[in-house]
Formats: structure tokens, C-alpha cells, sequence
């Protein structure tokens, strides 16, 4: 073990068999949303049981989304509860709502760092934080 | 007004009992739950051989992850009972956020039915050691994958998207909440038993505080301590005979939100549409109108819910509370008393206990030198609209 006092590492996602779809899709720089394969309805998160027909056969299929959305909220956070991120505060997390999917929301980091102005409505295109070669996580940029 | 409370003041609050709030206790959670159980039995003129049902909520509300053990963190109804060595006909416990009134309308239908005479309703709170919601977890499984990985986590940032929001859309300030904040702190400082005893502040002091997760500051959440409340609840028959002042129960209602989201997502439009439908659920149920109540104890956990239930129940518009609340229209002294038990702000993490509890002892002219005049009818709000409850308690016969 090392002796040097580095930051714990961050949250790494277990995807799960419902959500390994989502998962393989972000390592890849994509982001797909679970769709029901009985009654096309899209959700998140991926649960046992369909919100929008209550199939307990869901099978949801992951669909590629091209990302864009608009920002409903927004939080800067000062001191993280989470220590893989205490070297990361000051860190804003948005609140989005997909184009494609506005009932859909989203939260993510915003990329363009603790001092970007912000208003509602102002739009964001999906960008990804690799955690390492097999894993990244969805993220936020403001649109150019 | 025609009423869906087949039971509507027929359950009465016979006695209650209080324990002090610290925070941290010097002895297991368990120990002052049953001394405080036994207290609110003696102060509702019974013998612990005489309760039959057992009710709480037992949630640790801790990001943290820490592990629940009965007795020293949490405290089932069916530790209690153990404890008390009753073998109770009816016990039970709420599962979900709104713990106090979702727990009360258990004991009041467990009454109602006959399932149980005499119903110990408690709720024990703890603060374990360390930070409150730090949670060192490196993987993220089941709900978690949904938040941790990008540094969403705790309800600090789950209250501040809906707190932004709201201020947002409506051009409202976090400098307007320092009235709402210190007007709880002014109450909790006059409760003998509160964490706050004595120890009011002023707004400037709220503005100068430390801010965690915009514009959520540390004096807009209570803090965590260790404590524990008791009430008996009885039929209004019973309680009639016994040595105090009974406090009926005249409805209730629960809200739950209508669209999934990811875990601890609560966009502001989900806390309102569910707290609409509260209310209109809760005139319903007791027959009464929002109108009528004349001590509304709104919930505040974290400060906004006060905005949000103060809109959802009607006290002022859509957008309007953050100017509703100036002005000395929610002062104890001339305005509408809704913090007038100190709320959680005022006591601590007690959950909706000080919304009960002030609803309770105002009702029953028990509140001693805090006792405001010719109150009737009490609403105890409990968690987010959308996670929570109300409760409506009166001291008039129906």
C-alpha cells in the first residue's frame, strides 16, 4: 500500500443486468436511454417493471440519444459527502432535460467548470468522463 | 362538507412524552426510547401492561450507509415491545419518508379498527458518529449508479436542484429564507428540550454561514441529534376518561410522486403537483377546509419545504412564499404560527415530531408559556409534498 495520502478513488458504476446496456453504451462515448420493448415507452432508471405499461417483461433496449438538453437546475457543490471528490469541489451538477425525451431528466457535472453563468433553459450537449479504458460516465457541456 | 374519515374524531392523543434533544447521547438510542415510552404511558394515565400496539417509522435518514442496529441507531416498534416485554395484538412500522404521518395514520387505523385499544407511537432519531452523510463507498451498485458516479449524492444537492430551481423561475433570493430560518430558531430557542435552547440567531448570521451545495447552506438543514418522542393514541371514548385534554384526529393525507426519476431526483414541478393533490386530498378526507386550520405546522427539514408546502396548501401563490413569509406574516407573535414548535430547524432532526408535538400540545393546552390562544385546529406536516404526509388534529368534538 502506498504511504502517500491520495484522494479515495471516485464512485466507479456496477452495472447491474438491467443497466449494463447504459453502461457499455457510455464507455463507448454514447449515451442511450432504456426503452420498453412492449410498449416503446423510455424511462430512467431501468427498473424491474416498466413505469409507462407495467410490463415486468421490459427487455429494455438501450437507444441512443444524440445528447442535447436544456437546463431545468443547477448546484454548486462546496463539500463533497462522496471523498473521491473532495478534489474536485467547487463542481457544478446540472439538471436536464433531454430534447428527444423531455420527461427524461438527467443529472449530471457540468465540464465548463465552477464559474460558468447559467440560466434556465440554457442548452447542454452530453459529454462523458472517462474513469479508465472500460468506463465512463455521462457528463454535461453547454452548448457552443 | 361530507367526509371520507369514516373514523373522523373518534382517535384521540391521550399523553405524549418528550425526550431531550442532543447531539449525541450518552447512552444507546434504545435506553431513551423506553424511558421515554413508559414516560408518555404514565402521562396518558395508563399502565404499559395496558398497550396493546405498537407503531413507528424507523428510518436512519443518513447518506452515509451506515448499518441500522435495533436498539442503538433505530428503534422498531417490535424492539420496543420486546423491551417492554408486551406481547403486543397489533405492531407494525412505516416504510418510506414521510415517517410521522405515514406512522400516525397506521396507530390511528389500528385504533379504528379495533385492532388495538391503547397505541404507542414513538419515533427515535439518531446522529452516528462522524460526518452525517459521507458515505466512502468506491463502488457504485443498485440505486447508487444512478448518482454517485458524478458526485450527485446526499440530500443537500437533492433539495438545492428543486431549491434553484424555484429560485430561478421566480426571481427569488436566498437572502428572503434568513425570515423563515430565524424566525424556527426564535421558537426552538424558548423549547426547554430543543437542541436550540436559548440559542436563537440573527439573519445576518444565517447569510454569513457556511454554504454546501448552492444555495443550500448548513443553517438551511437541521442539524442531526439524538432524541425520541411518544404519544398514546386511544379511541376519543377512551381518552375522554383519562387525565388529559384529548387532541383528535380529523384526517389525514399522503402524497407520492407521479413520474420516475433517478433516486433522490425531486424536480420542483413532482414536490408541487403532489402537494396539490394533497391538499385537495386532505379536505377531502377530513371535510374540513385548509381554511379553517388556525395552527398550521409546516415541515422543515431542509428550509424550502416551507416555501413549497406554503404554496401547495394555498397560504399564497404559486412563486410567492419567498414574499409571503416577510413581513411578520409567519410570526408566531400576530402572524401565522407555522413554526411556532420550532420545527425541525428549531429542535433538530427530529422529523415531523415538532410539527406533531406542537400541534398536540397547543391543542390541548399543554404548550405552558408558549401556549397562544383559542387554537382549534392543527395541521403536522411532515417530509417533502411528494414524499410526505400531514396530519389534521383538533380539540373540538366532530
Amino acid at each position: 500500500m502506498s504511504e502517500r495520502d491520495d484522494a479515495p478513488a471516485k464512485p466507479r458504476p456496477v452495472p447491474d443486468e438491467r443497466s449494463e446496456g447504459y453502461w457499455a453504451a457510455a464507455a463507448e462515448h454514447v449515451l442511450a436511454v432504456p426503452r420498453c420493448s412492449r410498449c416503446g415507452g423510455v424511462s430512467m432508471p431501468p427498473g424491474p417493471v416498466c413505469p409507462h405499461c407495467r410490463s415486468t417483461e421490459p427487455d429494455f433496449q438501450f437507444v441512443p440519444v444524440h445528447g442535447g438538453g436544456t437546463i431545468r437546475s443547477w448546484t454548486l457543490v462546496r463539500d463533497a459527502f462522496l471523498p473521491g471528490f473532495r478534489d474536485d469541489v467547487p463542481y457544478l451538477l446540472v439538471d436536464v432535460a433531454l430534447d428527444e425525451y423531455p420527461n427524461v431528466r438527467l443529472i449530471g457535472r457540468l465540464v465548463d467548470g465552477p464559474d460558468a453563468p447559467l440560466h434556465l433553459g440554457d442548452v447542454v450537449t452530453v459529454t462523458f468522463d472517462d474513469l479508465d479504458d472500460d468506463s465512463a460516465v455521462p457528463a454535461f457541456a453547454l452548448a457552443r | 362538507m361530507s367526509h371520507g374519515f369514516t373514523a373522523r374524531g373518534e382517535i384521540a392523543v391521550a399523553g405524549y412524552a418528550q425526550s431531550p434533544v442532543v447531539r449525541h447521547a450518552d447512552r444507546p438510542l434504545g435506553a431513551i426510547a423506553i424511558e421515554t415510552a413508559l414516560s408518555a404511558i404514565a402521562d396518558a394515565g395508563l399502565a404499559p401492561e395496558q398497550i396493546d400496539g405498537f407503531v413507528t417509522g424507523s428510518l436512519l435518514p443518513s447518506a452515509g450507509g451506515q448499518s441500522a442496529v435495533d436498539g442503538v441507531s433505530i428503534v422498531t416498534a417490535n424492539w420496543m415491545a420486546e423491551q417492554l416485554r408486551i406481547n403486543p395484538r397489533y405492531c407494525s412500522g412505516f416504510q418510506g419518508y414521510g415517517q410521522i404521518p405515514g406512522a400516525v395514520m397506521m396507530a390511528v387505523n389500528a385504533v379504528a379498527s379495533g385492532a388495538a385499544d391503547y397505541v404507542l407511537f414513538h419515533r427515535a432519531l439518531h446522529n452516528p458518529p462522524g460526518r452525517y452523510h459521507e458515505n466512502p463507498m468506491t463502488e457504485a451498485r443498485g440505486f447508487a449508479q444512478w448518482t454517485a458516479p458524478q458526485g450527485f449524492w446526499g440530500p443537500l444537492s437533492t433539495i438545492a436542484l428543486p431549491y434553484n430551481e424555484y429560485l430561478q423561475r421566480y426571481g427569488a433570493t436566498r437572502d428572503a429564507m434568513a425570515t423563515v430560518v430565524t424566525e424556527a430558531r426564535a421558537n426552538g430557542a424558548r423549547i426547554p428540550w430543543s437542541y436550540w435552547y436559548e440559542r436563537p440567531i440573527t439573519p445576518a448570521d444565517y447569510l454569513d454561514a457556511r454554504v454546501i451545495s448552492d444555495p443550500i447552506g448548513i443553517l438551511d438543514c437541521d442539524i442531526p441529534v439524538d432524541g425520541v418522542a411518544a404519544f398514546v393514541f386511544t379511541t376519543a371514548e377512551r381518552a375522554r376518561d383519562l387525565p388529559n385534554a384529548p387532541v383528535y384526529v380529523a384526517g389525514y393525507a399522503q402524497g407520492s410522486p407521479s413520474v420516475p426519476r433517478l433516486p433522490s431526483h425531486w424536480p420542483l414541478d413532482d414536490i408541487m403537483d403532489a402537494g396539490f393533490e394533497l391538499a385537495t386530498r386532505l379536505e377531502r378526507h377530513s371535510g374540513l377546509s385548509l381554511g379553517e386550520i388556525d395552527l398550521p405546522q409546516l415541515y422543515d427539514g431542509f428550509s424550502p419545504f416551507i416555501y413549497f408546502w406554503l404554496e401547495a396548501l394555498g397560504y399564497c401563490g404559486v412563486g410567492e412564499a419567498h414574499a409571503f413569509v416577510q413581513d411578520g406574516r409567519i410570526a408566531t407573535d400576530g402572524g401565522l404560527p407555522i413554526l411556532s414548535g420550532g420545527g425541525a430547524l428549531g429542535n433538530g432532526r427530529m422529523h415531523g415530531v415538532p410539527q406533531m408535538l406542537e400541534c398536540y400540545l397547543q391543542l390541548a393546552g399543554r404548550a405552558g408559556d408558549r401556549q397562544l390562544p383559542s387554537r382549534t385546529l392543527g395541521l403536522a406536516c411532515h417530509s417533502s409534498p411528494h414524499f410526505g404526509g400531514a396530519v389534521l388534529y383538533t380539540n373540538q368534538e366532530l
